[in-house]
């Protein structure tokens, strides 16, 4: 029973790429649209998708960190 | 899980746990025990030069001797008239300031917080990029066989170089300080724009009721250290992750060979492992580009937040 913080990481670590993952997945599949319909503003678009995109990262890679705190510090 | 487990419990010294330490080894600093440099403690923090800090120097030298006297001696010309090298340099410093400095900070202040950011830009740059190059594991190579240097032994110069991981920005004190120059530039962008009163008022949105603000303000402070937490940790974990994983892929040799206790199984496994890990650094050398673009973007972006209020 002493290992089940590592249980809990598991699932977590998985939740974690599970939301970023659905995360970037709309990001870029609304970005991909947008560019199809107006291929002149893909600057505009890209740029616009950029940021959100690094904030999403920048929360799913502190979930991760703390799952290996959990995992260090026990 | 339980019998693995045990066992590297029981055994100690068992192939799991050599592969952790292994791993852990190759990204942390070098330990503080065997610096480089000792050096004494002044206020209590040991100033001793460790693998980091000497990697920072480097990154340092190199940063001075490819931008910044090039760039010196191409001001210095009566026509300046960039060719070779300066071409790539002006590149990206056009890129950095047209598409990153300028659409977030406004085209007034453009001018004042560029070298900022474009000093962000090339020292992150090169400190990641350095990471990837295995220079000191080459000389490692070279002074055990060629020059049958022990690897006890401590006192040899380049085995000290072996200790410790070559990426500077993979430790999180060195993103730290990088994130607290961010975190004190939001407020003199803010101060300098709107003095220094006006600022802090510009953190929270006006003419709302009361009561809204006696939970906005709070959130708003949090916001303020977040913001260069998160900066902090993202550099950081992004340039460590990709290390462990590259690592840890390396080490299914070792682990499935003693797991099944054959050499056969070892030698398979690489068949696997190696172009994986070869494929791994590759995206890593995108993951260095896009991590020092994304420190620049988001630094530019919550000095711009300073500069032009949107409420």
């Amino acid at each position: 029973m002493e290992n089940l913080h590592l249980f809990g990481v598991g699932i977590g670590l998985g939740l974690i790429v599970i939301g970023a993952g659905l995360g970037i997945g709309r990001l870029a599949a609304a970005a991909a649209e947008g560019i199809a319909r107006q291929p002149e503003a893909s600057d505009k678009i890209t740029g616009a998708v950029n940021l959100p995109l690094f904030l999403l990262e920048g929360v799913a890679i502190l979930g991760e960190v703390f799952a290996l705190l959990i995992v260090l510090m026990k | 899980m339980s019998t693995a487990a045990e066992q590297s419990q029981t055994a100690g010294g068992s192939v799991l746990d050599q592969v952790g330490n292994n791993i852990i080894h190759h990204v942390s600093n070098s330990s503080l025990d065997h610096p480089f440099i000792q050096l004494p403690h002044i206020w209590g923090i040991d100033l001793s030069v460790s693998k980091h800090v000497l990697m920072l120097w480097i990154v340092a030298v190199l940063v001075a001797c490819s931008v910044i006297i090039p760039i010196r001696k191409y001001l210095k010309q009566d026509k300046p008239q960039p060719k070779g090298w300066m071409n790539v340099i002006e590149a990206v410093v056009k890129f950095i300031r047209d598409s990153i400095v300028q659409p977030n900070v406004g085209s007034k202040h453009v001018d004042t917080w560029a070298p900022l950011i474009l000093t962000f830009f090339f020292f992150i740059l090169f400190a990641n990029g350095i990471g990837l190059i295995p220079v000191f594991d080459l000389l490692g190579v070279l002074n055990r066989f060629l020059f049958q240097v022990p690897a006890t032994n401590d006192h040899n110069f380049i085995n000290l170089l072996l200790h410790g991981g070559v990426t500077a920005t993979g430790n999180f004190n060195v993103t730290a300080g990088l994130s607290t120059i961010t975190f004190f530039a939001i407020m003199v962008a803010g101060s300098r724009t709107h003095g220094f009163i006006n600022h802090w008022k510009n953190l929270a949105p006006r003419g709302l009721a009361w009561p809204v603000y006696i939970i906005l303000i709070p959130i708003e402070i949090i916001g303020m250290f977040v913001k260069p937490f998160a900066l902090t940790m993202r550099l950081a974990a992004n340039m460590t992750g990709g290390h462990i994983a590259i690592l840890a892929i390396l080490s299914f040799m070792a682990i499935f060979a003693d797991m099944f206790d054959s050499t056969v199984t070892g030698i398979s496994v690489a068949l696997f492992s190696i172009p994986m890990a070869t494929a791994i650094s590759g995206l890593e050398i995108i993951v260095v580009l896009v991590q020092a673009y994304v420190f620049t973007l988001l630094s530019s972006v919550f000095i711009g937040m300073a500069i032009n209020v949107h409420h």
